[in-house]
């Protein structure tokens, strides 16, 4: 190896890091979009055989009730920051008695991907994420976390395989006043530039952030009924986006 | 001898019209010897949230301590102020992590929360010692004199009162609870918290 | 018993304390210094457990003497305050607790004025005009509440403290026979003669 993780290259660059964006840039792609209403989240979903029973393949993920996050890059790695993610998000339930606002939990897992990049002994995580959230503070929020640690708010983003494309294309497509629905259709039209085989539901994940309205506030805050916060982010079922890629 | 009533002292924090009022004695002792007549018990947590240690001493400068440095921490990882629902809990969590070598200390916190249609909601809470929560509507008490306080504000206090009503029924009931109580006394104050305003009043008891 | 006062004036405070260092029911030593110079214009006296009050005084002494050689500058009064009831809070809640009482006098050369501090071995710390720990504090806190004047001259202090002591002497069953007593002010430090 020409140089140790941790360690800077003459030209001032850390070479680990960029292998790892190398890594996500061959991983699956995925994207975000933020509406007036909400912000979707979607993924292709590749499969190394038909013989894999993808029912288990998870790359749309729920940290808790109000923040849901997806990524490209390596799988395994993912799933050690998903783990953090969402016990950091119960210890801060534990303490204040609500779920993180977006930014803290984003903050928190761009920490532990920034740690991988210092620490001994370690490699940086092969990953990037798009972090999507509603907090009373912010409102609806789109992160992307990359391997350096680094993270950005964005209204849409791309990230693995087909980034720059995808990107190009919701700059074309993106408009501040574009609707939820709207918003779904338009991931999956970016997701299809350059999608290998089938798009089907079997194939394709989508995740949502809806905004509650001001009654759905105030009842979560009371926690009225179940004594908890309706979920704002949840995961579209196969029926549902089965339907959106009918229309 | 409790470890309760070691120093005396009591808190009161009750809920009117838009605004809520939190009051305290003055007094610090070591059992019946009176050491201070300026010990103060509540703090203010942010513009719109007041906090109350009633207890032991020691407990009360170390915790405000503690909560001055957490809600710092908050208000820089989280670029806003704490609200006063989020720093109830906090309280609690914070009083719980010592669940086994407690604080003694019953806090009693009041503040305004914001509502998410805008404007602003009365918030008063307490806790025991060791941080279970009590939302209360009406009024909280804690402290030495935290019987007689119950007694005197059940007979003041009524629901809708304006700012100054509300100063004077606490006032009224901090007043005469604590000249029952030989712990608690030696002067009152008394903090009203309105949307855009605080008032800080302090009184004279009988100084005895 | 064991007994300190603390009274402060316009510009000063005055710090007795007894010099008798008892144990059991036998005086040891009756030339016991319990007020230690801390920092050029702070005092600290101290009672309670005796190998304690030596082990604890020392740590404070030597902490801010430390504070004062990395800085270049004494800790303020209510920041050496601040400090040492921190150590004794934490110390209470160890496996061994110091066993220490003191009164904490300094003159604040930043603004000019005198603060006197109460701190007992739990950590409960108040500025008070005036202060007393042990037996003593019984009669003197009444009698400081009736005389106690914080415009008063030194000269007037002083008064002040014989009223203590006397007070002390006359109703106290065990009362000690002889106290020290140092200024601080301005000028910094010194002993007195009363």
């Amino acid at each position: 190896m020409a140089s140790a993780d941790g360690v800077f290259s003459p030209s001032g660059k850390l070479v680990q890091i960029e292998h790892a964006l190398a890594a996500v840039s061959q991983g699956t792609t995925s994207l975000g979009i933020k509406a007036s209403n909400g912000i979707v989240i979607a993924t292709e979903k590749k499969s190394p055989s038909i013989l894999v029973d993808d029912s288990m393949l998870e790359k749309v993920a729920i940290v808790c009730p109000n923040i849901g996050i997806v990524y490209s890059g390596m799988g395994p790695d993912f799933r050690v920051l998903l783990t953090r993610a969402r016990k950091s998000a119960q210890a801060y339930w534990k303490r204040y008695g609500e779920y993180p606002p977006t930014r803290v939990l984003t903050q928190e897992i761009a920490t532990v991907m920034q740690q991988a990049t210092q620490s001994g002994g370690v490699r940086p995580y092969g990953v990037s994420l798009l972090v999507a959230g509603w907090d009373i503070h912010r409102g609806p929020t789109l992160y992307q976390v990359d391997p350096s640690g680094s993270y950005w708010a964005w209204k849409a983003s791309a990230i693995g395989k087909n980034m720059v494309n995808a990107k190009t294309f919701l700059e074309k497509r993106y408009n501040d006043d574009i609707s939820l629905e709207d918003a779904i259709h338009t991931a999956l039209l970016t997701l299809k530039e350059g999608f290998e085989g089938q798009m089907t539901e079997k194939t394709i994940e989508l995740g949502v952030i809806t905004v509650p309205t001001p009654a759905e506030i105030e009842e979560g805050r009371t926690g009225a009924a179940t004594g908890r916060p309706k979920p704002t982010f949840r995961k579209l079922t196969e029926e549902e986006v089965r339907d959106y890629l009918a229309l | 001898m409790s470890i309760m009533e070691y120093n005396g002292g009591s808190v009161i924090a009750m809920v009117g019209k838009d605004c809520v009022a939190i009051a305290s004695d003055l007094r610090l002792g070591n059992q019946a010897l009176g050491i201070s007549s300026n010990f103060q018990k509540i703090f203010p947590v942010t513009d719109r949230i007041y906090l109350g240690l009633p207890g032991l001493a020691t407990d009360v400068t170390t915790l405000r301590e503690v909560f001055r440095f957490r809600v710092n921490m908050y208000t820089i990882k989280e670029e806003r102020e704490i609200e006063p629902e989020t720093f109830a809990h906090l309280v609690s969590s914070t009083l719980y992590e010592r669940r086994f070598g407690p604080y003694f200390i019953e806090p009693v916190m009041a503040g305004l929360s914001k509502v998410a249609t805008g404007g602003f909601k009365p918030f008063i809470a307490a806790t025991d010692l060791i941080g279970c929560l009590n939302f209360a509507k009406d009024f909280v008490v804690a402290g030495t004199a935290s019987s007689k306080l119950y007694g005197a504000a059940e007979g003041l206090w009524e629901p809708d009162l304006e700012p100054e009503q509300l100063f004077e029924t606490i006032s009224q009931t901090m007043l005469n609870a604590v000249d029952r109580d030989a712990y608690s006394g030696w002067g009152v104050v008394v903090h009203v918290i309105e949307k855009d305003k605080i008032t800080t009043r302090t009184l004279k008891g009988r100084m005895d | 018993m064991e007994t300190s006062f603390a009274i402060t004036g316009k510009d000063y405070i005055i710090v007795a304390a007894d010099t008798t260092a008892a144990r059991s029911i036998v005086k040891m030593k009756t030339d016991d210094d319990k007020i230690k110079v801390v920092s050029p214009h702070l005092l600290m006296s101290y009672s309670g457990e005796p190998g304690d009050t030596i082990q604890f005084s020392e740590f404070v002494e030597r902490n801010l003497r430390l504070f004062h050689i990395r800085n270049n500058y004494s800790l303020r009064p209510s920041a050496a305050a601040s400090w040492i009831r921190r150590s004794l809070a934490q110390s209470l809640r160890s496996r061994k607790p110091y066993s220490v009482n003191l009164m904490l006098s300094g003159y604040d050369v930043t603004t000019d004025t005198p603060h006197l501090f109460w701190i007992d071995y739990l950590g409960t710390m108040t500025e008070v005009p005036f202060g007393a720990h042990g037996y003593g504090s019984y009669f003197a806190l009444s009698l400081l509440d009736r005389y106690h004047n914080p415009e008063a001259t030194l000269e007037e202090g002083i008064e002040t403290l014989k009223r203590c002591i006397d007070e002390v002497a006359k109703r106290l069953i065990v009362s000690p026979g002889k106290y020290i007593v140092k200024v601080v002010d301005k000028d910094g430090t010194r002993v007195i003669e009363i």
